[in-house]
């Protein structure tokens, strides 16, 4: 088997040292120009340089994403923007315009250039072609089987990179310009207003339509991804918190590690499932891996999306002498309540709250200001970016 | 660029939705034909065996995966004569018509990452012609014809297709809400009041916007083909827009005066 990536999204420098922090092996970002998320914060080329140094002091990996389609009036800046992430030692930038792909073989860039799902490369052949061009990887299509994944494996022999978390396209990505008719923002240019998610209406019969879909999930099928070539599992959510981020990087991290030590257990895998499933906003399944998806796959009255206040805090330090933690609190608790603290380098701890202190240590009963400074008397050692979440379930009702 | 000729000088390429090839059948008409099995966002498609009409290109239109590959290989390793060229939208189909020593004009028709001279150009050096994108303005498209390094297709007149899915969108709908199942349903989106036509077959679902564009006004010394997408259209229209004949509020000018944008506070 080879070596196996876990690649996290990150819109902003705060969440891209969460990822690392729990378990990503690399990091896709955005500069302020020429990404798909153009509304996202993204990364001035001054943090796309501290982020890189971040990166490689961890001897972790950055990759920056250069993929939208590009119009005439986007051409000039290109050649010396791809010359600075060159320069800033950017491990790979991930391309869909064929303008981009040949650039950088043309500069003859050390970075290496991984090419976009949104080229929705579903076959060897396509693979081939981009191949020819200097590529070395391959962001597949959301739609690949698994006899696809194994099938271009064999063909081109490349690295293989697919999403197998987050939010899903109802159209092949980059096949779209829906957004474009409907609010006049070019999709393939980073401004998609998710016009796939909207109600429609069909007009003789006077029945609404939808055609959302839910969200990717392939925990289940990370080993059998695994065994058919995939070198990186891709996390989809540049937009998404850091709560969110250090939650699923974990539990992919932990299931990833776990089958590589051939001790992973049907029902760990559960338990993590049903903490993905906690963090998520929508319902989450494995979509095209084994099947073409059915109606069970999409929402048919809208986005259908809940969210929860689980994440209570992030750890900022940890005094282990007085065994005080200190948090920034992001959303209400109170004195009662039964919570859980998790972390990368510990296993998940159980904690009734007793006393809550502010950053005067004066004694209150709830937190309820968000980022407030809170300081909770803890017995076991945590460590900054550590987090607090309300107790939902517990691990051991699993195994 | 951009004042009328006489159409006489011009070559079309035509997208065969209907039975209306005999009635079209003229010298500056190349007919398009979706391949069965390897198409989608058409009602009708046609096996090899169909097509008897000289200087013929192939529509395949699908995103390939390990099954499609395979079919698509047999497809062209069973041509005949008549069959002029290919017109696609998968990169698997170069490396496959490669391998397979296949002599074919090839004609790229992605029409939606074809947005600047310089990706244009790059493609041009895999194939003979490339469709100009229906996502840009005119003076893009203006830019893009005097810098090509190669003659290019067109939109003259089509309906543009703006969302492709593999999901077979409007099964599951009429599933989940146990209703008669069709393969055409028009939508319409209520904020921008937009309409679109679906088509599903049994690879996947492809929306149209309603309004066709009609980009009749366009002629230049550098386009090989002006590209119509006549879906839904009767024989006399067709026969209409060939003609440059107006045609009533049927069609638009889509994208070529109203420039996108993609960063929020661009929005005016």
């Amino acid at each position: 088997m080879e070596s196996i990536e876990l690649l996290a999204p990150a819109g902003d420098l705060e969440k891209l040292k969460i990822a690392y922090f729990y378990g990503a092996d690399a990091v896709y970002c955005s500069g302020k120009k020429f990404g798909l998320r153009a509304n996202a914060n993204n990364f001035s080329l001054i943090e796309l340089k501290e982020a890189v140094l971040i990166a490689h002091n961890l001897n972790k990996k950055l990759y920056v994403t250069v993929n939208i389609i590009f119009h005439n009036e986007e051409l000039n800046d290109l050649e010396e923007y791809l010359l600075y992430l060159d320069s800033i030692n950017v491990d790979a930038i991930i391309a869909s315009d064929i303008l981009v792909i040949r650039k950088c073989q043309e500069l003859n860039l050390n970075l290496e250039v991984h090419v976009s799902t949104q080229a929705s490369i579903l076959n060897g052949e396509s693979g081939l072609y981009y191949k020819k061009y200097g590529v070395t990887r391959l962001v597949l299509a959301r739609e690949a089987s698994l006899e696809d994944i194994k099938d271009i494996k064999e063909k081109t022999n490349l690295e293989l990179e697919c999403f197998i978390h987050g939010a899903m396209c109802t159209s092949f990505s980059g096949r779209c310009v829906l957004s474009n008719y409907c609010t006049n923002r070019d999709a393939n240019r980073g401004g998609c207003a998710q016009i796939c998610r909207w109600i429609f209406q069909i007009p003789n019969i006077n029945q609404i339509f939808s055609m959302t879909p839910k969200d990717l999930n392939l925990i289940e099928y990370i080993r059998a991804m695994m065994n058919s070539g995939v070198n990186s599992f891709k996390i989809e959510g540049r937009m998404r918190g850091i709560y969110y981020i250090a939650t699923v990087i974990l539990a992919y991290r932990r299931i990833i590690d776990k089958i590589n030590s051939n001790s992973l257990t049907e029902k760990e895998s559960k338990y993590y499932l049903a903490v993905l499933n906690r963090c998520a906003n929508r319902d989450s399944i494995p979509q095209f891996i084994n099947k073409l998806p059915s109606a069970n796959e999409q929402y048919f009255l809208g986005r259908n999306e809940v969210s929860n206040q689980d994440f209570l805090g992030i750890v900022l330090s940890y005094d282990a002498y007085n065994k005080i933690v200190v948090l920034e609190e992001r959303n209400y608790f109170k004195i009662g309540d039964m919570v859980q603290f998790f972390g990368p380098n510990h296993e998940t701890y159980s904690y009734l709250i007793e006393e809550i202190m502010n950053e005067n240590n004066e004694k209150i009963e709830v937190a309820n200001h968000p980022r407030m400074i809170i300081k909770l008397k803890v017995n076991f050692k945590l460590e900054k970016y550590d987090m607090m979440r309300l107790k939902v379930f517990d691990k051991q009702n699993f195994l | 660029m951009l004042a009328k000729e006489k159409n006489n000088s011009k070559k079309f390429l035509i997208t065969v939705t209907n039975n209306h090839i005999k009635e079209l059948k003229v010298n500056n008409v190349n007919f398009l034909f979706p391949i069965k099995e390897l198409s989608v966002g058409f009602l009708n498609t046609y096996s090899l065996s169909e097509i008897d009409v000289d200087n013929s290109f192939i529509y395949i239109n699908r995103i390939l995966d390990k099954e499609a590959i395979k079919k698509l290989e047999n497809v062209l390793k069973n041509l005949s004569q008549n069959i002029k060229g290919i017109c696609f939208t998968d990169f698997g189909i170069i490396n496959l018509v490669k391998k397979l020593k296949i002599d074919l004009e090839l004609i790229y028709m992605q029409n939606h990452n074809t947005t600047n001279y310089r990706s244009i150009n790059y493609y041009l050096e895999d194939v003979d012609s490339v469709l100009i994108s229906t996502d840009i303005t005119l003076e893009e498209i203006k830019v893009i014809l005097d810098n090509a390094s190669k003659p290019l297709v067109i939109p003259f007149f089509m309906l543009v297709n703006v969302m492709y899915s593999r999901r077979k969108l409007l099964t599951n709908f009429s599933e989940k809400f146990n209703l008669e199942k069709k393969n055409k349903v028009l939508l319409n989106e209520p904020i921008s009041n937009n309409n679109f036509l679906a088509i599903e077959n049994d690879y996947g679902t492809v929306l149209y916007n309603q309004k066709f564009i009609d980009y009749r006004n366009i002629i230049h010394e550098n386009v090989l083909y002006y590209y119509i997408n006549p879906i839904d259209l009767s024989l006399s229209l067709i026969e209409k827009i060939i003609k440059e004949e107006d045609i009533d509020d049927l069609s638009g000018d889509g994208f070529l005066h109203c420039k996108t944008y993609y960063q929020l506070k661009e929005e005016k």
